[in-house]
């Protein structure tokens, strides 16, 4: 929250979605295709045979033109969205992680230098020496692989790391095992997704042999991650999972949309199961382009639903327990209480001193400053997550009540409360919280007042507005007057 | 308001080892960063030009270096960013309070990067498994189009890191972000990279081109080619060294910290080796038009444009530093080092590096042909 402002009219959540999601589904096969396409060579090699030889081959072209192109873009692009939109989250992830990173790199430059060795030496060096290029790669891969599941598991289940902050017990988590497990298996399902495709060039004889290697292949898979999958769930602290499941019959699930992404996925994986073993195993005559893309497409399904619930999960934080989705640290919920979340927040707060409006005094405020400084609370509390219209967009939210948003807002407040009142070091219990997936309100109670001023001023019916779209782009009123939220974004300028 | 008012507060979170030893890694892995980065936006422009001016001939001597500029950098792309996250977890590590709010400051810019780079990364591809390496000529277009997208990305990354070294100017970035462009130290500081670039990709091709004229079974007829690249990379490095050195003299005479780089020993020694460096490496371009007669003299010349990368690299962290210092000097980075596992982290990179060079060996000493090839 004391960083600069970067808008995005689709939300950075959608943003980092899209590129985590892209990037996580080719960076599991990157480490899956290099044991099935390994695996391939070796067989090819024992058997003599050329089909299987072939397939490994074309496989190598894709992992050459996709993982180590595509993949590796999107990887820099995490951390260039991670920047951009979670500046705090991810600078105090790499204090804490940079060492474990590190050694990931060390595995990364073995895998793309593996990658690359190994598609330019076809026809060119010893069959025993390529096919041990080709372990290495998978075993650097699926390295990477478990040194970045720690980090990355540590952000929803932080563990003995909350009591200790020590590198190792935040590492091997609650959910580390299951994780690695599911994502292993995961890696499997994706590399099979993609070999289906190289697998169709194949002569039609040999077709239906390759199918049913990749099929078993495919099982395996199904197999890793759908145990993987139920023992997470069961790692997971009863607080969490209560988020997405019911634990009772007259019990629902705290958050019904993450409860109906858990079925979306649990869906897509059984029809990635019947899909994959009717044209793999039973009747690999089916596998066709078009079976294969919807096998690809169940399989994605399932990983991406996965990954959202996941991140669901950890709502409202970034790192559990320690620090929320704007940025906001738990054990700074006092000091921001007592001094302002604008003491915090020096680009927000541009808006309001552009305002001209002196924070010290809000009993002097003039209603448009009141405004504008409810503009730069929101901008400093909000706008991480919140657009003005579009995803998540806090405007359909708002009734023309202030009554009601002050009440809400209030109910928020007292959250901070319940957050403070937590025992240091243990995980949040968020069941009986009234807005568990979101941040307190945290900052004086002229600030909370001038959010609610600024609310009301954004909330006027669509069709009564003037265009409305940019983050701090202006409501007009229906008269043409100008409301408190034009007159922020044109006296300030706003990032 | 300035923009040292709107730094971000400082991570409370300790870094996990003492501020100098992530200096040194970011240094470090900075100018292994600076080779590869070197190889691909210096080779991939030279590659457009010579493909440009060999017009499309299969038999022009540019059209083989464009060539085989291009069967390099489809391996030095890859490496340029895979080194490239290694500083970049470094510098999040030292600079938490400057990196991200320049980056923030034009984040459509700087994401944007990405897709050039996506859309470069394939455009060299399609060059290399559709132009001049399988084709004996053609698909100019895509390795102009990945030169022109190479350079573009080196204009982002030049923006970014000034921003990133000048709080006192994000006042006015933030309300007009293509302000950067017009920094006093904008042109010269991106022309010093893309020389920079131009010359060791210049002198690492005039150098191979040297190595195979020189080998012995090779036919009239490649020799000549090979001495023809030779030669007319030699020039590029000329030219490219040349003008390098006067941007360099015109950067220390623009850049705001300048005295303060003269002054402190720690900080001119490293110049002024560089500077040796860059005029040692003039006089042995300038006294060679034939670089196959005087290979001693090409490998000496690949050998001190590495060594003055390493230098300039030590040289602009440490104008970086001195930018900082109105930033870093009221601020106490904390630190909580993590000995056990920066010793694992060494042990695991040392391992990488064995098991790299293993693989490159095994494939050297283990050639086959026919049935016995995989």
């Amino acid at each position: 929250m004391d960083y600069p402002l970067w808008h995005l009219a689709i939300g950075g959540g959608i943003l980092m979605g899209l590129v985590a999601v892209t990037h996580v589904i080719v960076a599991h096969f990157a480490v899956g295709g290099g044991l099935v396409i390994a695996a391939t060579e070796t067989v090819a090699i024992r058997r003599k045979d050329r089909e299987m030889r072939e397939l490994a081959r074309r496989g190598s072209l894709i992992l050459l033109l996709i993982p180590t192109v595509f993949g590796v873009v999107t990887g820099v692009g995490i951390w260039f969205v991670a920047g951009l939109i979670s500046p705090a989250a991810i600078s105090a992830l790499i204090h804490n992680y940079v060492w474990g990173w590190a050694m990931e790199w060390t595995f990364f430059v073995i895998e793309i230098a593996a990658a690359l060795i190994y598609y330019a030496t076809w026809g060119k060096v010893t069959q025993g020496v390529h096919v041990a290029i080709g372990w290495i790669y998978f075993v650097a891969a699926w390295i990477s692989l478990v040194i970045i599941n720690g980090i990355i598991t540590f952000m929803l289940t932080p563990g003995d790391w909350l009591q200790t902050h020590e590198f190792w017990d935040g590492f091997f988590n609650p959910t580390y095992w299951p994780s690695l497990v599911l994502r292993t298996g995961i890696a499997i399902l994706m590399a099979t997704a993609f070999l289906v495709f190289p697998a169709l060039w194949a002569k039609a004889e040999a077709r239906p042999k390759i199918m049913r290697f990749i099929g078993l292949w495919l099982v395996v898979g199904l197999a890793l991650a759908a145990s993987g999958y139920f023992w997470w769930e069961a790692a997971m602290p009863h607080e969490a999972q209560v988020l997405f499941l019911a634990t009772s019959p007259d019990q629902a699930a705290v958050l019904p949309a993450l409860a109906a992404t858990r079925s979306f996925l649990l869906w897509a994986l059984a029809a990635t199961a019947a899909v994959g073993v009717v044209i793999l195993l039973l009747l690999p005559k089916a596998a066709r382009v078009p079976t294969a893309v919807i096998l690809a497409l169940a399989a994605f399904a399932f990983f991406g639903g996965y990954e959202r619930l996941r991140e669901g999960a950890r709502k409202p934080f970034l790192i559990h327990d320690t620090m929320f989705s704007n940025g906001l640290l738990v054990s700074e919920i006092a000091q921001v209480n007592q001094d302002g979340v604008l003491s915090k927040a020096p680009w927000a707060r541009r808006s309001a001193e552009l305002a001209r409006a002196d924070l010290s005094a809000p009993e002097g405020w003039s209603e448009a400053q009141q405004v504008a400084v409810g503009h730069a609370v929101f901008e400093a509390e909000c706008a991480s997550c919140h657009t003005l219209s579009g995803y998540q967009g806090i405007r359909p939210l708002l009734g023309d009540d202030p009554t009601l948003v002050s009440a809400v807002l209030e109910l928020m407040h007292l959250q901070a409360e319940d957050y403070m009142a937590m025992d240091p070091g243990h995980r949040a219990n968020l069941e009986n919280l009234t807005y568990p997936f979101m941040p307190p309100f945290v900052g004086t109670e002229a600030e909370r007042e001038a959010l609610v001023q600024y609310l009301i001023s954004i909330a006027a019916p669509p069709s009564e507005q003037g265009a409305v779209g940019g983050d701090t782009q202006a409501a007009a009123g229906p008269s043409g007057e100008r409301t408190g939220g034009e007159q922020v974004a044109q006296a300030g300028g706003v990032r | 308001m300035n923009g040292f008012d709107l730094l971000p507060s400082l991570d409370p979170t300790p870094i996990p080892g003492p501020a100098w030893l992530f200096h040194g890694l970011l240094v470090l892995t900075f100018f292994l960063h600076l080779l590869f980065m070197n190889l691909t936006l210096g080779g991939t422009l030279m590659a457009a030009v010579a493909q440009l001016t060999a017009r499309g001939r299969a038999d022009d001597y540019r059209t083989t270096l464009a060539a085989r500029m291009s069967g390099i950098n489809s391996y030095g792309i890859a490496f340029t960013i895979t080194t490239g996250i290694a500083p970049l977890l470094f510098v999040q590590v030292l600079y938490q309070q400057t990196f991200y709010p320049a980056t923030m400051l034009i984040g459509s810019v700087w994401l944007g990067l990405l897709a050039v780079l996506g859309f470069g990364y394939y455009a060299a591809y399609l060059y290399k498994f559709r132009g001049a390496p399988t084709k004996g000529a053609g698909g100019t277009v895509w390795i102009v189009v990945a030169a022109v997208l190479f350079f573009v990305i080196a204009m982002i990354q030049v923006a970014v890191n000034l921003i990133h070294a000048q709080p006192d100017t994000w006042l006015a970035i933030a309300d007009h972000p293509w302000s950067v462009l017009g920094d006093r130290t904008y042109t010269v500081r991106l022309l010093h990279f893309v020389l920079g670039a131009v010359g060791l990709s210049a002198a690492l091709t005039a150098w191979w081109a040297v190595r195979r004229a020189r080998t012995a079974d090779l036919g009239e007829a490649e020799r000549e080619r090979e001495e023809d690249i030779a030669r007319y990379a030699w020039r590029w490095a000329l030219a490219a060294i040349f003008l390098e050195v006067f941007d360099g003299f015109l950067f220390l005479v623009m850049v705001p910290v300048n005295a303060a780089l003269m002054q402190n020993l720690w900080a001119a020694i490293p110049l002024t080796v560089a500077i040796l460096l860059a005029l040692g490496l003039l006089m042995m371009l300038a006294q060679v038009r034939n670089p196959v007669e005087k290979p001693g003299i090409a490998t000496g010349v690949l050998a001190t444009i590495v060594l003055l990368l390493a230098v300039m690299s030590i040289t602009r962290h440490q104008v970086r530093l001195l930018y900082l210092e109105p930033v870093t000097s009221r601020i106490d980075q904390v630190a909580a080092p993590q000995w056990g596992n920066f010793a694992l982290f060494a042990v695991l990179l040392v391992v990488a590096l064995a098991t790299v060079g293993w693989m490159v060996r095994a494939v050297l000493t283990h050639p086959a042909t026919g049935d016995d090839a995989a």
